[in-house]
């Protein structure tokens, strides 16, 4: 017989295992919307964080007799009413709305997720008394439930942070416990129990690894659901006080001057808002198509 | 006489995300009135792709490049998309693999069968109704009149492919393409589809085309045969003809890989490599890389179909000399010591179905295990068989102690491992591994394979970090795997790598025993051979003993030393393999046996029984008595009001249970 | 099917059970308690004392929460002072007209994203679907007040035809003689939702048309147009049934919102007139509402989803 390679078992040579990080984010940045997004947000950091460094303005000084002027030179965007550089504060204002955002979806999404997989992974009542707590509290729309809170108190950043993260858990804990009921019946899950290992090694090394897709997906969407939030707040007179500034308030502000013409102090905050919340929902959306493919990829 | 349908050099392509590929690579075939043309090949081979091409009902992406498709005056290739609606259901019929997922969960059977007549016919819905009552009741669905309402998840696996074999039929068509449509089946139910499809061919006068991986079905139901590989047909003639005297070096490996057909004394012939990647297929004949009989000069030039009667594309095709090559012999099992390694005694698992009620009470039992007992004993390989919801797999994770019993109890090897909590088990479990089914859902697709491998040492706190690593190496090289492996995650690896992986996995811990569930049954014929072969040199070597499970009766006769036969939870017969094959007591392993397709025509025209006829009944209400006495042809009375008890056999230990064995039992001893 | 209602309703009375507890849990967290509240910033201890005797707030907490519980089964909200009305008959007349704004404005976005979702997933990564894709990324990113405060400026300013104000008549009938002031308002509260929905009904949709059965169906010769709505409509409403149910907290935060934009009389707007202005007993007796009516609506959403899927109603 002539040279015959190896049987079945040769592994061909041109699936060599790139790491998988790179992987996905290739994969990820092959979705050009994804690509849009994921470069939106960056500029937007770089526009909150780096640029006051650049354009200095005062946002905290009331400046009476600089009020409401229109775009010039000397403020590309306007004043507000009580004087503040327009484009300054959007800056300063981003940089909040960032902030409480991104941490709140972070507290949400990993309290969510313990939840989610501790319930999923238990089941019976232990799993119907974690998930009938989780439909009572979504019951209950967010936004009344915040709006009581903060009018008891108007709350600072640190408050509304876990707050919102208070109320946006149930999301996440929703979707992980789900996966965690699939991924419990895997084999690979099961093999775990007969190999002699406990359930806490199936849920750190295996249920959750393999859930992670899911919740990377949903923390986005988060941040996106933090920021229209807080927005929503600072419409509804209970966000943070001034002279802090976040595009909500901003937004909300300046919508008291919609008959009066003044547009620069209602469309730039709107418009950020939009920008960021469409961009983090891109990466969402493609983060998810990408973890569906890999997983697919047979 | 002109053919139904031919095929003249067609060519197929779907787009990829990345390239093309070209699953159909200029076939060229064709279909006369009345006969039954079987496409045979394994995965991949363009055999499914073929058949969607002749309805022009290919994946997005997939469009014919090449070729025609001649049906009738008409070219199916080129007709224009009305054109071909006009033909589909109407002319030509097709009926898939997985009837649950072929059919439309929200409406009712009687909608979907009269929606093929309402298509086609200018017919009122009343007709069309009559018409689907009509059509149900020729393909043997029971009870049609109230099944018209009824919808498919209401049905079993067997009724409701007789469903879809209605709604292709309804509009009797000239030709129709069933691509395999019974691998999702009970071998049992198999038998009786297959036969449907043949009486309705002769009844309606129609061409078939019958697309299947199984050898042994194209042996028992096909006139003429077609051998695909690579997209391209290598061989056809008629049945007989074929399995006399086959030509392609192809056709002859995968006969030689088929365990029904080797000795259990011998090895399984495996095709060494894999197929090849059709988005850039070899230039030259597409088989060369994986023959035993290539030259240089099958690698340069494409062989094409040559001779008459009896076409094939191979410049060395095989004469009937070269058909005496027989598989190499084995090295002779240990003999077995004897000593019991598992005893399994009135082994009782049921399952509490919850009513739909407010508070959820059980409204019932399912009793998925019934009272089995068997004992396994060291370095045998003990083969339990049985169909769909007989309770194997149930079986399997209680002898690894996965799941506890209701009553009765496992012992593997003296110690009692039904009863002990979790914690008391981690230690034993060395012993004892399971092996899984699906290679596709046993390995976490995030873990490389060194830590899927070292994962059973790190629990069980198995040596230090290096012997870890060089325990994972070699157990590589036991199951033939390159070294390089070791970085790879599960997805780069094909279904039979896979499993490899899965067996070195169980092996980690050396244990004594490997319960296997279905190993092979996802796998393809050749592939299936290759991890036999490793199983059985893999327990010569370490001394194992094997509990391996599985559907597939003729899988199980070349590997076990035992067969245990199961029935809707019960064991029905068990004994020495050679035994219980060639000379069963119970007659549902007689029908079970004759049920399985052999790969030889004459055998397979020379069965005279019908099979076994019916239904599987109920497991939440399963029959008194003798649960196979609703299908038995030779039930009586006693069967429906006394369960049978076991009784011996034979001096070897062959025990069955049944009122009415099919040989005489051999008298008890006497105590003493 | 009877068993999946009848468990679905034994976890529903559990939620709401759960949900009477939050807001027990709220009604304590305030400081000073719930006296404070009544009586407002100013009061004496000698008034809260009795205040709390009266009420039976000094008794141990199980038994308060049992009273209180059987206070809000008799229909007993509470009280405004602030207002001078039960929080009962304050909500009576609000209810209604917030009933209106979201149903009418689910029904819209409904009947606007189930064919929306089937167009884009029939016409996959084309122009249109991108085109669509995009507005519905927009509308979901938009914060509903600014987008009412854009249509106000465009449909009452620019384009003066449509009211920005909803009618502020406290009866039904007046206001739904005046259709033209609930247009924006519905848009609003609608848009949002349909842009939810589509994406949903898209993904849906392009899942079964991959599905085994859709092959089925034109190998029987069914042509496009049969294959979508006769077979994969119906399969594609399921997960909305569900959907739905999962969104009404959304829609009536939504709600809120809106009739505050558009100073709409209905319970969304009382809410937030009683945040401003620290009128508890009306905010706990409208969360306590709200939370009954979206387990309610859950609950008759998953009726729908029973009744579309066989599998489920003969289980």
């Amino acid at each position: 017989m002539s040279a015959i390679p190896a049987d079945d078992a040769a592994v061909p040579e041109s699936r060599r295992a790139r790491g998988s990080l790179w992987r996905m984010l290739s994969e990820f940045l092959e979705n050009r919307l994804a690509a849009v997004g994921l470069g939106v947000v960056v500029l937007f950091v770089l526009f909150c964080y780096l640029g006051p460094l650049i354009y200095h303005t005062d946002q905290t000084h009331i400046e009476l007799s600089e009020a409401t002027l229109a775009p010039s030179l000397a403020h590309p965007l306007g004043t507000n009413e009580v004087g503040y550089d327009q484009l300054g504060r959007l800056m300063v204002g981003g940089q909040s709305s960032l902030e409480v955002g991104i941490a709140a979806a972070l507290l949400a999404t990993a309290f969510g997720t313990l939840w989610g997989a501790i319930a999923g992974y238990a089941g019976g009542f232990v799993d119907a008394a974690m998930m009938r707590v989780v439909d009572a509290l979504l019951a209950v729309p967010a936004l009344f439930l915040l709006l009581f809170l903060s009018s008891i108190a108007r709350p600072n950043v640190g408050l509304l942070i876990l707050v919102i993260a208070l109320i946006s858990w149930l999301g996440p804990a929703r979707l992980v416990r789900g996966q965690a009921l699939t991924l419990r019946t895997r084999d690979y899950v099961r093999s775990v129990r007969l190999m002699g290992g406990g359930p806490i090694r199936a849920v750190l090394r295996h249920i959750a690894p393999n859930a992670i897709g899911t919740v990377v997906v949903n923390a986005t969407f988060q941040v996106a659901d933090a920021i229209l939030t807080v927005a929503a707040l600072s419409f509804l007179g209970l966000g943070i006080p001034p002279p802090a500034a976040n595009w909500g308030d901003m937004l909300s502000n300046g919508i008291n001057y919609t008959y009066d013409g003044y547009w620069w102090l209602i469309y730039p905050p709107g418009l950020a808002i939009v920008l960021v919340v469409v961009a983090f929902n891109l990466i969402g959306d493609a983060l998810r198509d990408s973890f569906d493919v890999r997983l697919r990829g047979r | 006489m002109q053919p139904v349908v031919e095929l003249v050099d067609l060519h197929t392509e779907i787009a990829l995300r990345h390239g093309v590929a070209r699953p159909v690579g200029g076939v060229s075939l064709s279909v006369g009135k009345g006969e039954t043309l079987g496409i045979v090949g394994e995965s991949g081979c363009g055999k499914t792709m073929t058949a969607l091409s002749i309805m022009r009902l290919l994946p997005p992406g997939g469009h014919i490049t090449g070729g025609s498709i001649l049906f009738g005056d008409t070219d199916l290739a080129t007709l224009d998309e009305a054109g071909m609606r006009a033909i589909r259901g109407n002319r030509v019929g097709m009926i898939f693999q997985d009837p649950m997922t072929s059919l439309n969960p929200c409406m009712t059977i009687g909608d979907q069968v009269a929606e093929t007549v309402l298509l086609h016919r200018e017919a009122t819905r009343t007709q069309a109704r009559k018409r689907a009552e009509e059509v149900l009741d020729l393909v043997g669905l029971p009870d049609v009149k109230r099944r018209l309402d009824s919808y498919p998840h209401q049905l079993s696996g067997g009724m409701r492919q007789r469903v879809v074999i209605a709604m292709a039929l309804a509009c009797e068509p000239e030709l129709l393409i069933a691509d395999e449509p019974t691998t999702a089946l009970d071998v049992t139910i198999q038998k009786q589809i297959l036969r449907l499809i043949d009486d309705l061919r002769a009844q309606l006068g129609m061409a078939v085309i019958l697309v299947t991986h199984d050898l042994g079905v194209i042996a028992g139901h096909s006139d003429r045969v077609a051998v695909m590989y690579a997209g391209k047909v290598v061989e056809t003639s008629s049945t007989q003809e074929l399995f006399d005297n086959p030509r392609h070096p192809y056709t002859e490996a995968l006969f030689r890989a088929l365990p029904e057909n080797v000795d259990p004394d011998r090895e399984l012939y495996s095709i060494p490599g894999l197929p090849p990647d059709l988005s850039n297929p070899p230039s030259g004949c597409r088989f060369a890389a994986r023959c035993g009989y290539a030259t240089d000069g099958c690698r340069a030039e494409e062989p094409s179909l040559t001779g008459d009667g009896h076409p094939f594309a191979c410049f060395h095709p095989l004469g009937p000399a070269e058909q005496a090559t027989a598989n190499p012999r084995t090295e002779p099992a240990p003999a077995e010591n004897g000593s019991a390694l598992l005893d399994v005694r009135s082994l009782v698992r049921d399952f509490r179905v919850s009513s739909n009620g407010v508070l959820r009470r059980a409204s019932g039992t399912v009793s998925a295990v019934a009272d089995v007992s068997f004992t396994v004993r060291a370095g045998e390989t003990f083969g339990l068989v049985g169909e769909s919801g007989c309770g194997k797999s149930t079986v399997g994770r209680l002898l690894v102690a996965e799941d506890t019993p209701t009553s009765g109890s496992v012992s593997f090897d003296g110690t009692e491992i039904s009863t002990k909590s979790n914690r008391a088990l981690r230690e034993l479990r060395r012993d004892f591994q399971l092996m899984f089914q699906d290679p596709y859902a046993s390995l976490d697709p995030r873990m490389r394979v060194r830590s899927i491998l070292r994962e059973p040492l790190a629990i069980q706190r198995r040596g230090s970090a290096p012997e870890q690593e060089r325990a994972v190496a070699a157990l590589l090289d036991e199951v033939g795997l390159p070294r390089a492996a070791l970085e790879k995650y599960p997805h780069e690896f094909s279904g039979g790598q896979r499993q490899r992986i899965g067996l070195a996995r169980a092996l980690a811990l050396r244990p004594r025993l490997i319960v296997a569930d279905e190993p092979v049954s996802a796998l393809d014929v050749s592939v299936q051979a290759q991890i036999l072969n490793l199983m059985r040199a893999l327990q010569r070597e370490h001394d194992l003993t094997y509990v391996f499970i599985s559907h597939d009766l003729s899988v199980i006769r070349y590997i076990a030393t035992t067969i245990g036969v199961m029935y809707l939870g019960k064991l029905v017969e068990v004994g020495p393999a050679e035994q219980v094959y060639s000379a069963p007591a119970h007659p549902y392993t007689k029908g079970l046996i004759d049920a399985i397709p052999l790969a030889d025509p004459l055998r397979e025209h020379r069965k005279e029984s019908a099979g076994v006829r019916g239904e599987l009944p109920s497991a939440l209400t399963p029959p008194s008595g003798c649960r196979f006495r609703t299908r038995c042809p030779l039930a009586t009375d006693i069967c429906a009001e006394q369960v049978p008890p076991m009784r011996r056999f034979s001096e070897q230990g062959q025990r069955a249970a049944c009122h009415h064995p099919l040989k005489a039992p051999v008298p008890e001893r006497m105590a003493g | 099917m009877t068993g999946f209602i009848a468990r679905r309703l034994v976890q529903s009375i559990v939620v709401v059970l759960l949900v009477t507890v939050i807001v027990f849990i709220l009604l304590h967290l305030l400081p000073g308690g719930p006296a404070r509240a009544q009586l407002g910033p100013r009061a004496t201890p000698v008034a809260i004392d009795a205040f709390n005797h009266r009420m039976g707030y000094d008794r141990p907490i199980p038994v308060q929460y049992w009273t209180w519980l059987e206070q809000l089964a008799t229909g007993n909200l509470g009280f405004s002072v602030k207002l001078n009305q039960s929080v009962l008959s304050l909500i009576g007349e609000r209810l209604p007209k917030t009933l209106i704004l979201t149903i009418l404005s689910t029904l819209f976005a409904l009947v606007v994203a189930i064919p929306l979702g089937m167009v884009q997933a029939v016409r996959r990564n084309q122009v249109s679907d991108y085109a669509i894709t995009f507005w519905a990324f927009v509308f979901y990113a938009t914060p509903p007040f600014f987008l009412g405060v854009v249509l106000i400026v465009v449909f009452s300013v620019y384009l003066p035809i449509l009211p920005a104000e909803a009618p502020q008549s406290s009866s039904l009938g007046v206001i739904l003689s005046q259709p033209a002031g609930l247009i924006l308002p519905v848009l609003t509260l609608a848009l949002l939702t349909v842009a939810q929905f589509s994406r949903y009904m898209r993904s849906a949709v392009i899942e079964n048309l991959a599905e085994d059965y859709v092959r089925t169906a034109r190998s029987k010769g069914a042509g496009e147009r049969t294959v979508l709505v006769r077979h994969v409509l119906r399969n594609s409403l399921i997960p909305i049934a569900t959907l739905l149910g999962l969104s009404l907290p959304a829609i009536f935060s939504g709600a809120l919102i809106t009739e505050a934009v558009f100073n709409f009389p209905g319970m969304g707007e009382l809410f937030w007139t009683a945040a401003q202005t620290q009128d508890y007993p009306i905010m706990l007796g409208i969360t306590v509402l709200v939370g009954l009516a979206t387990v309610i609506g859950s609950l008759l959403a998953d009726l729908a989803y029973a009744a579309l899927d066989p599998r489920v109603r003969f289980a």
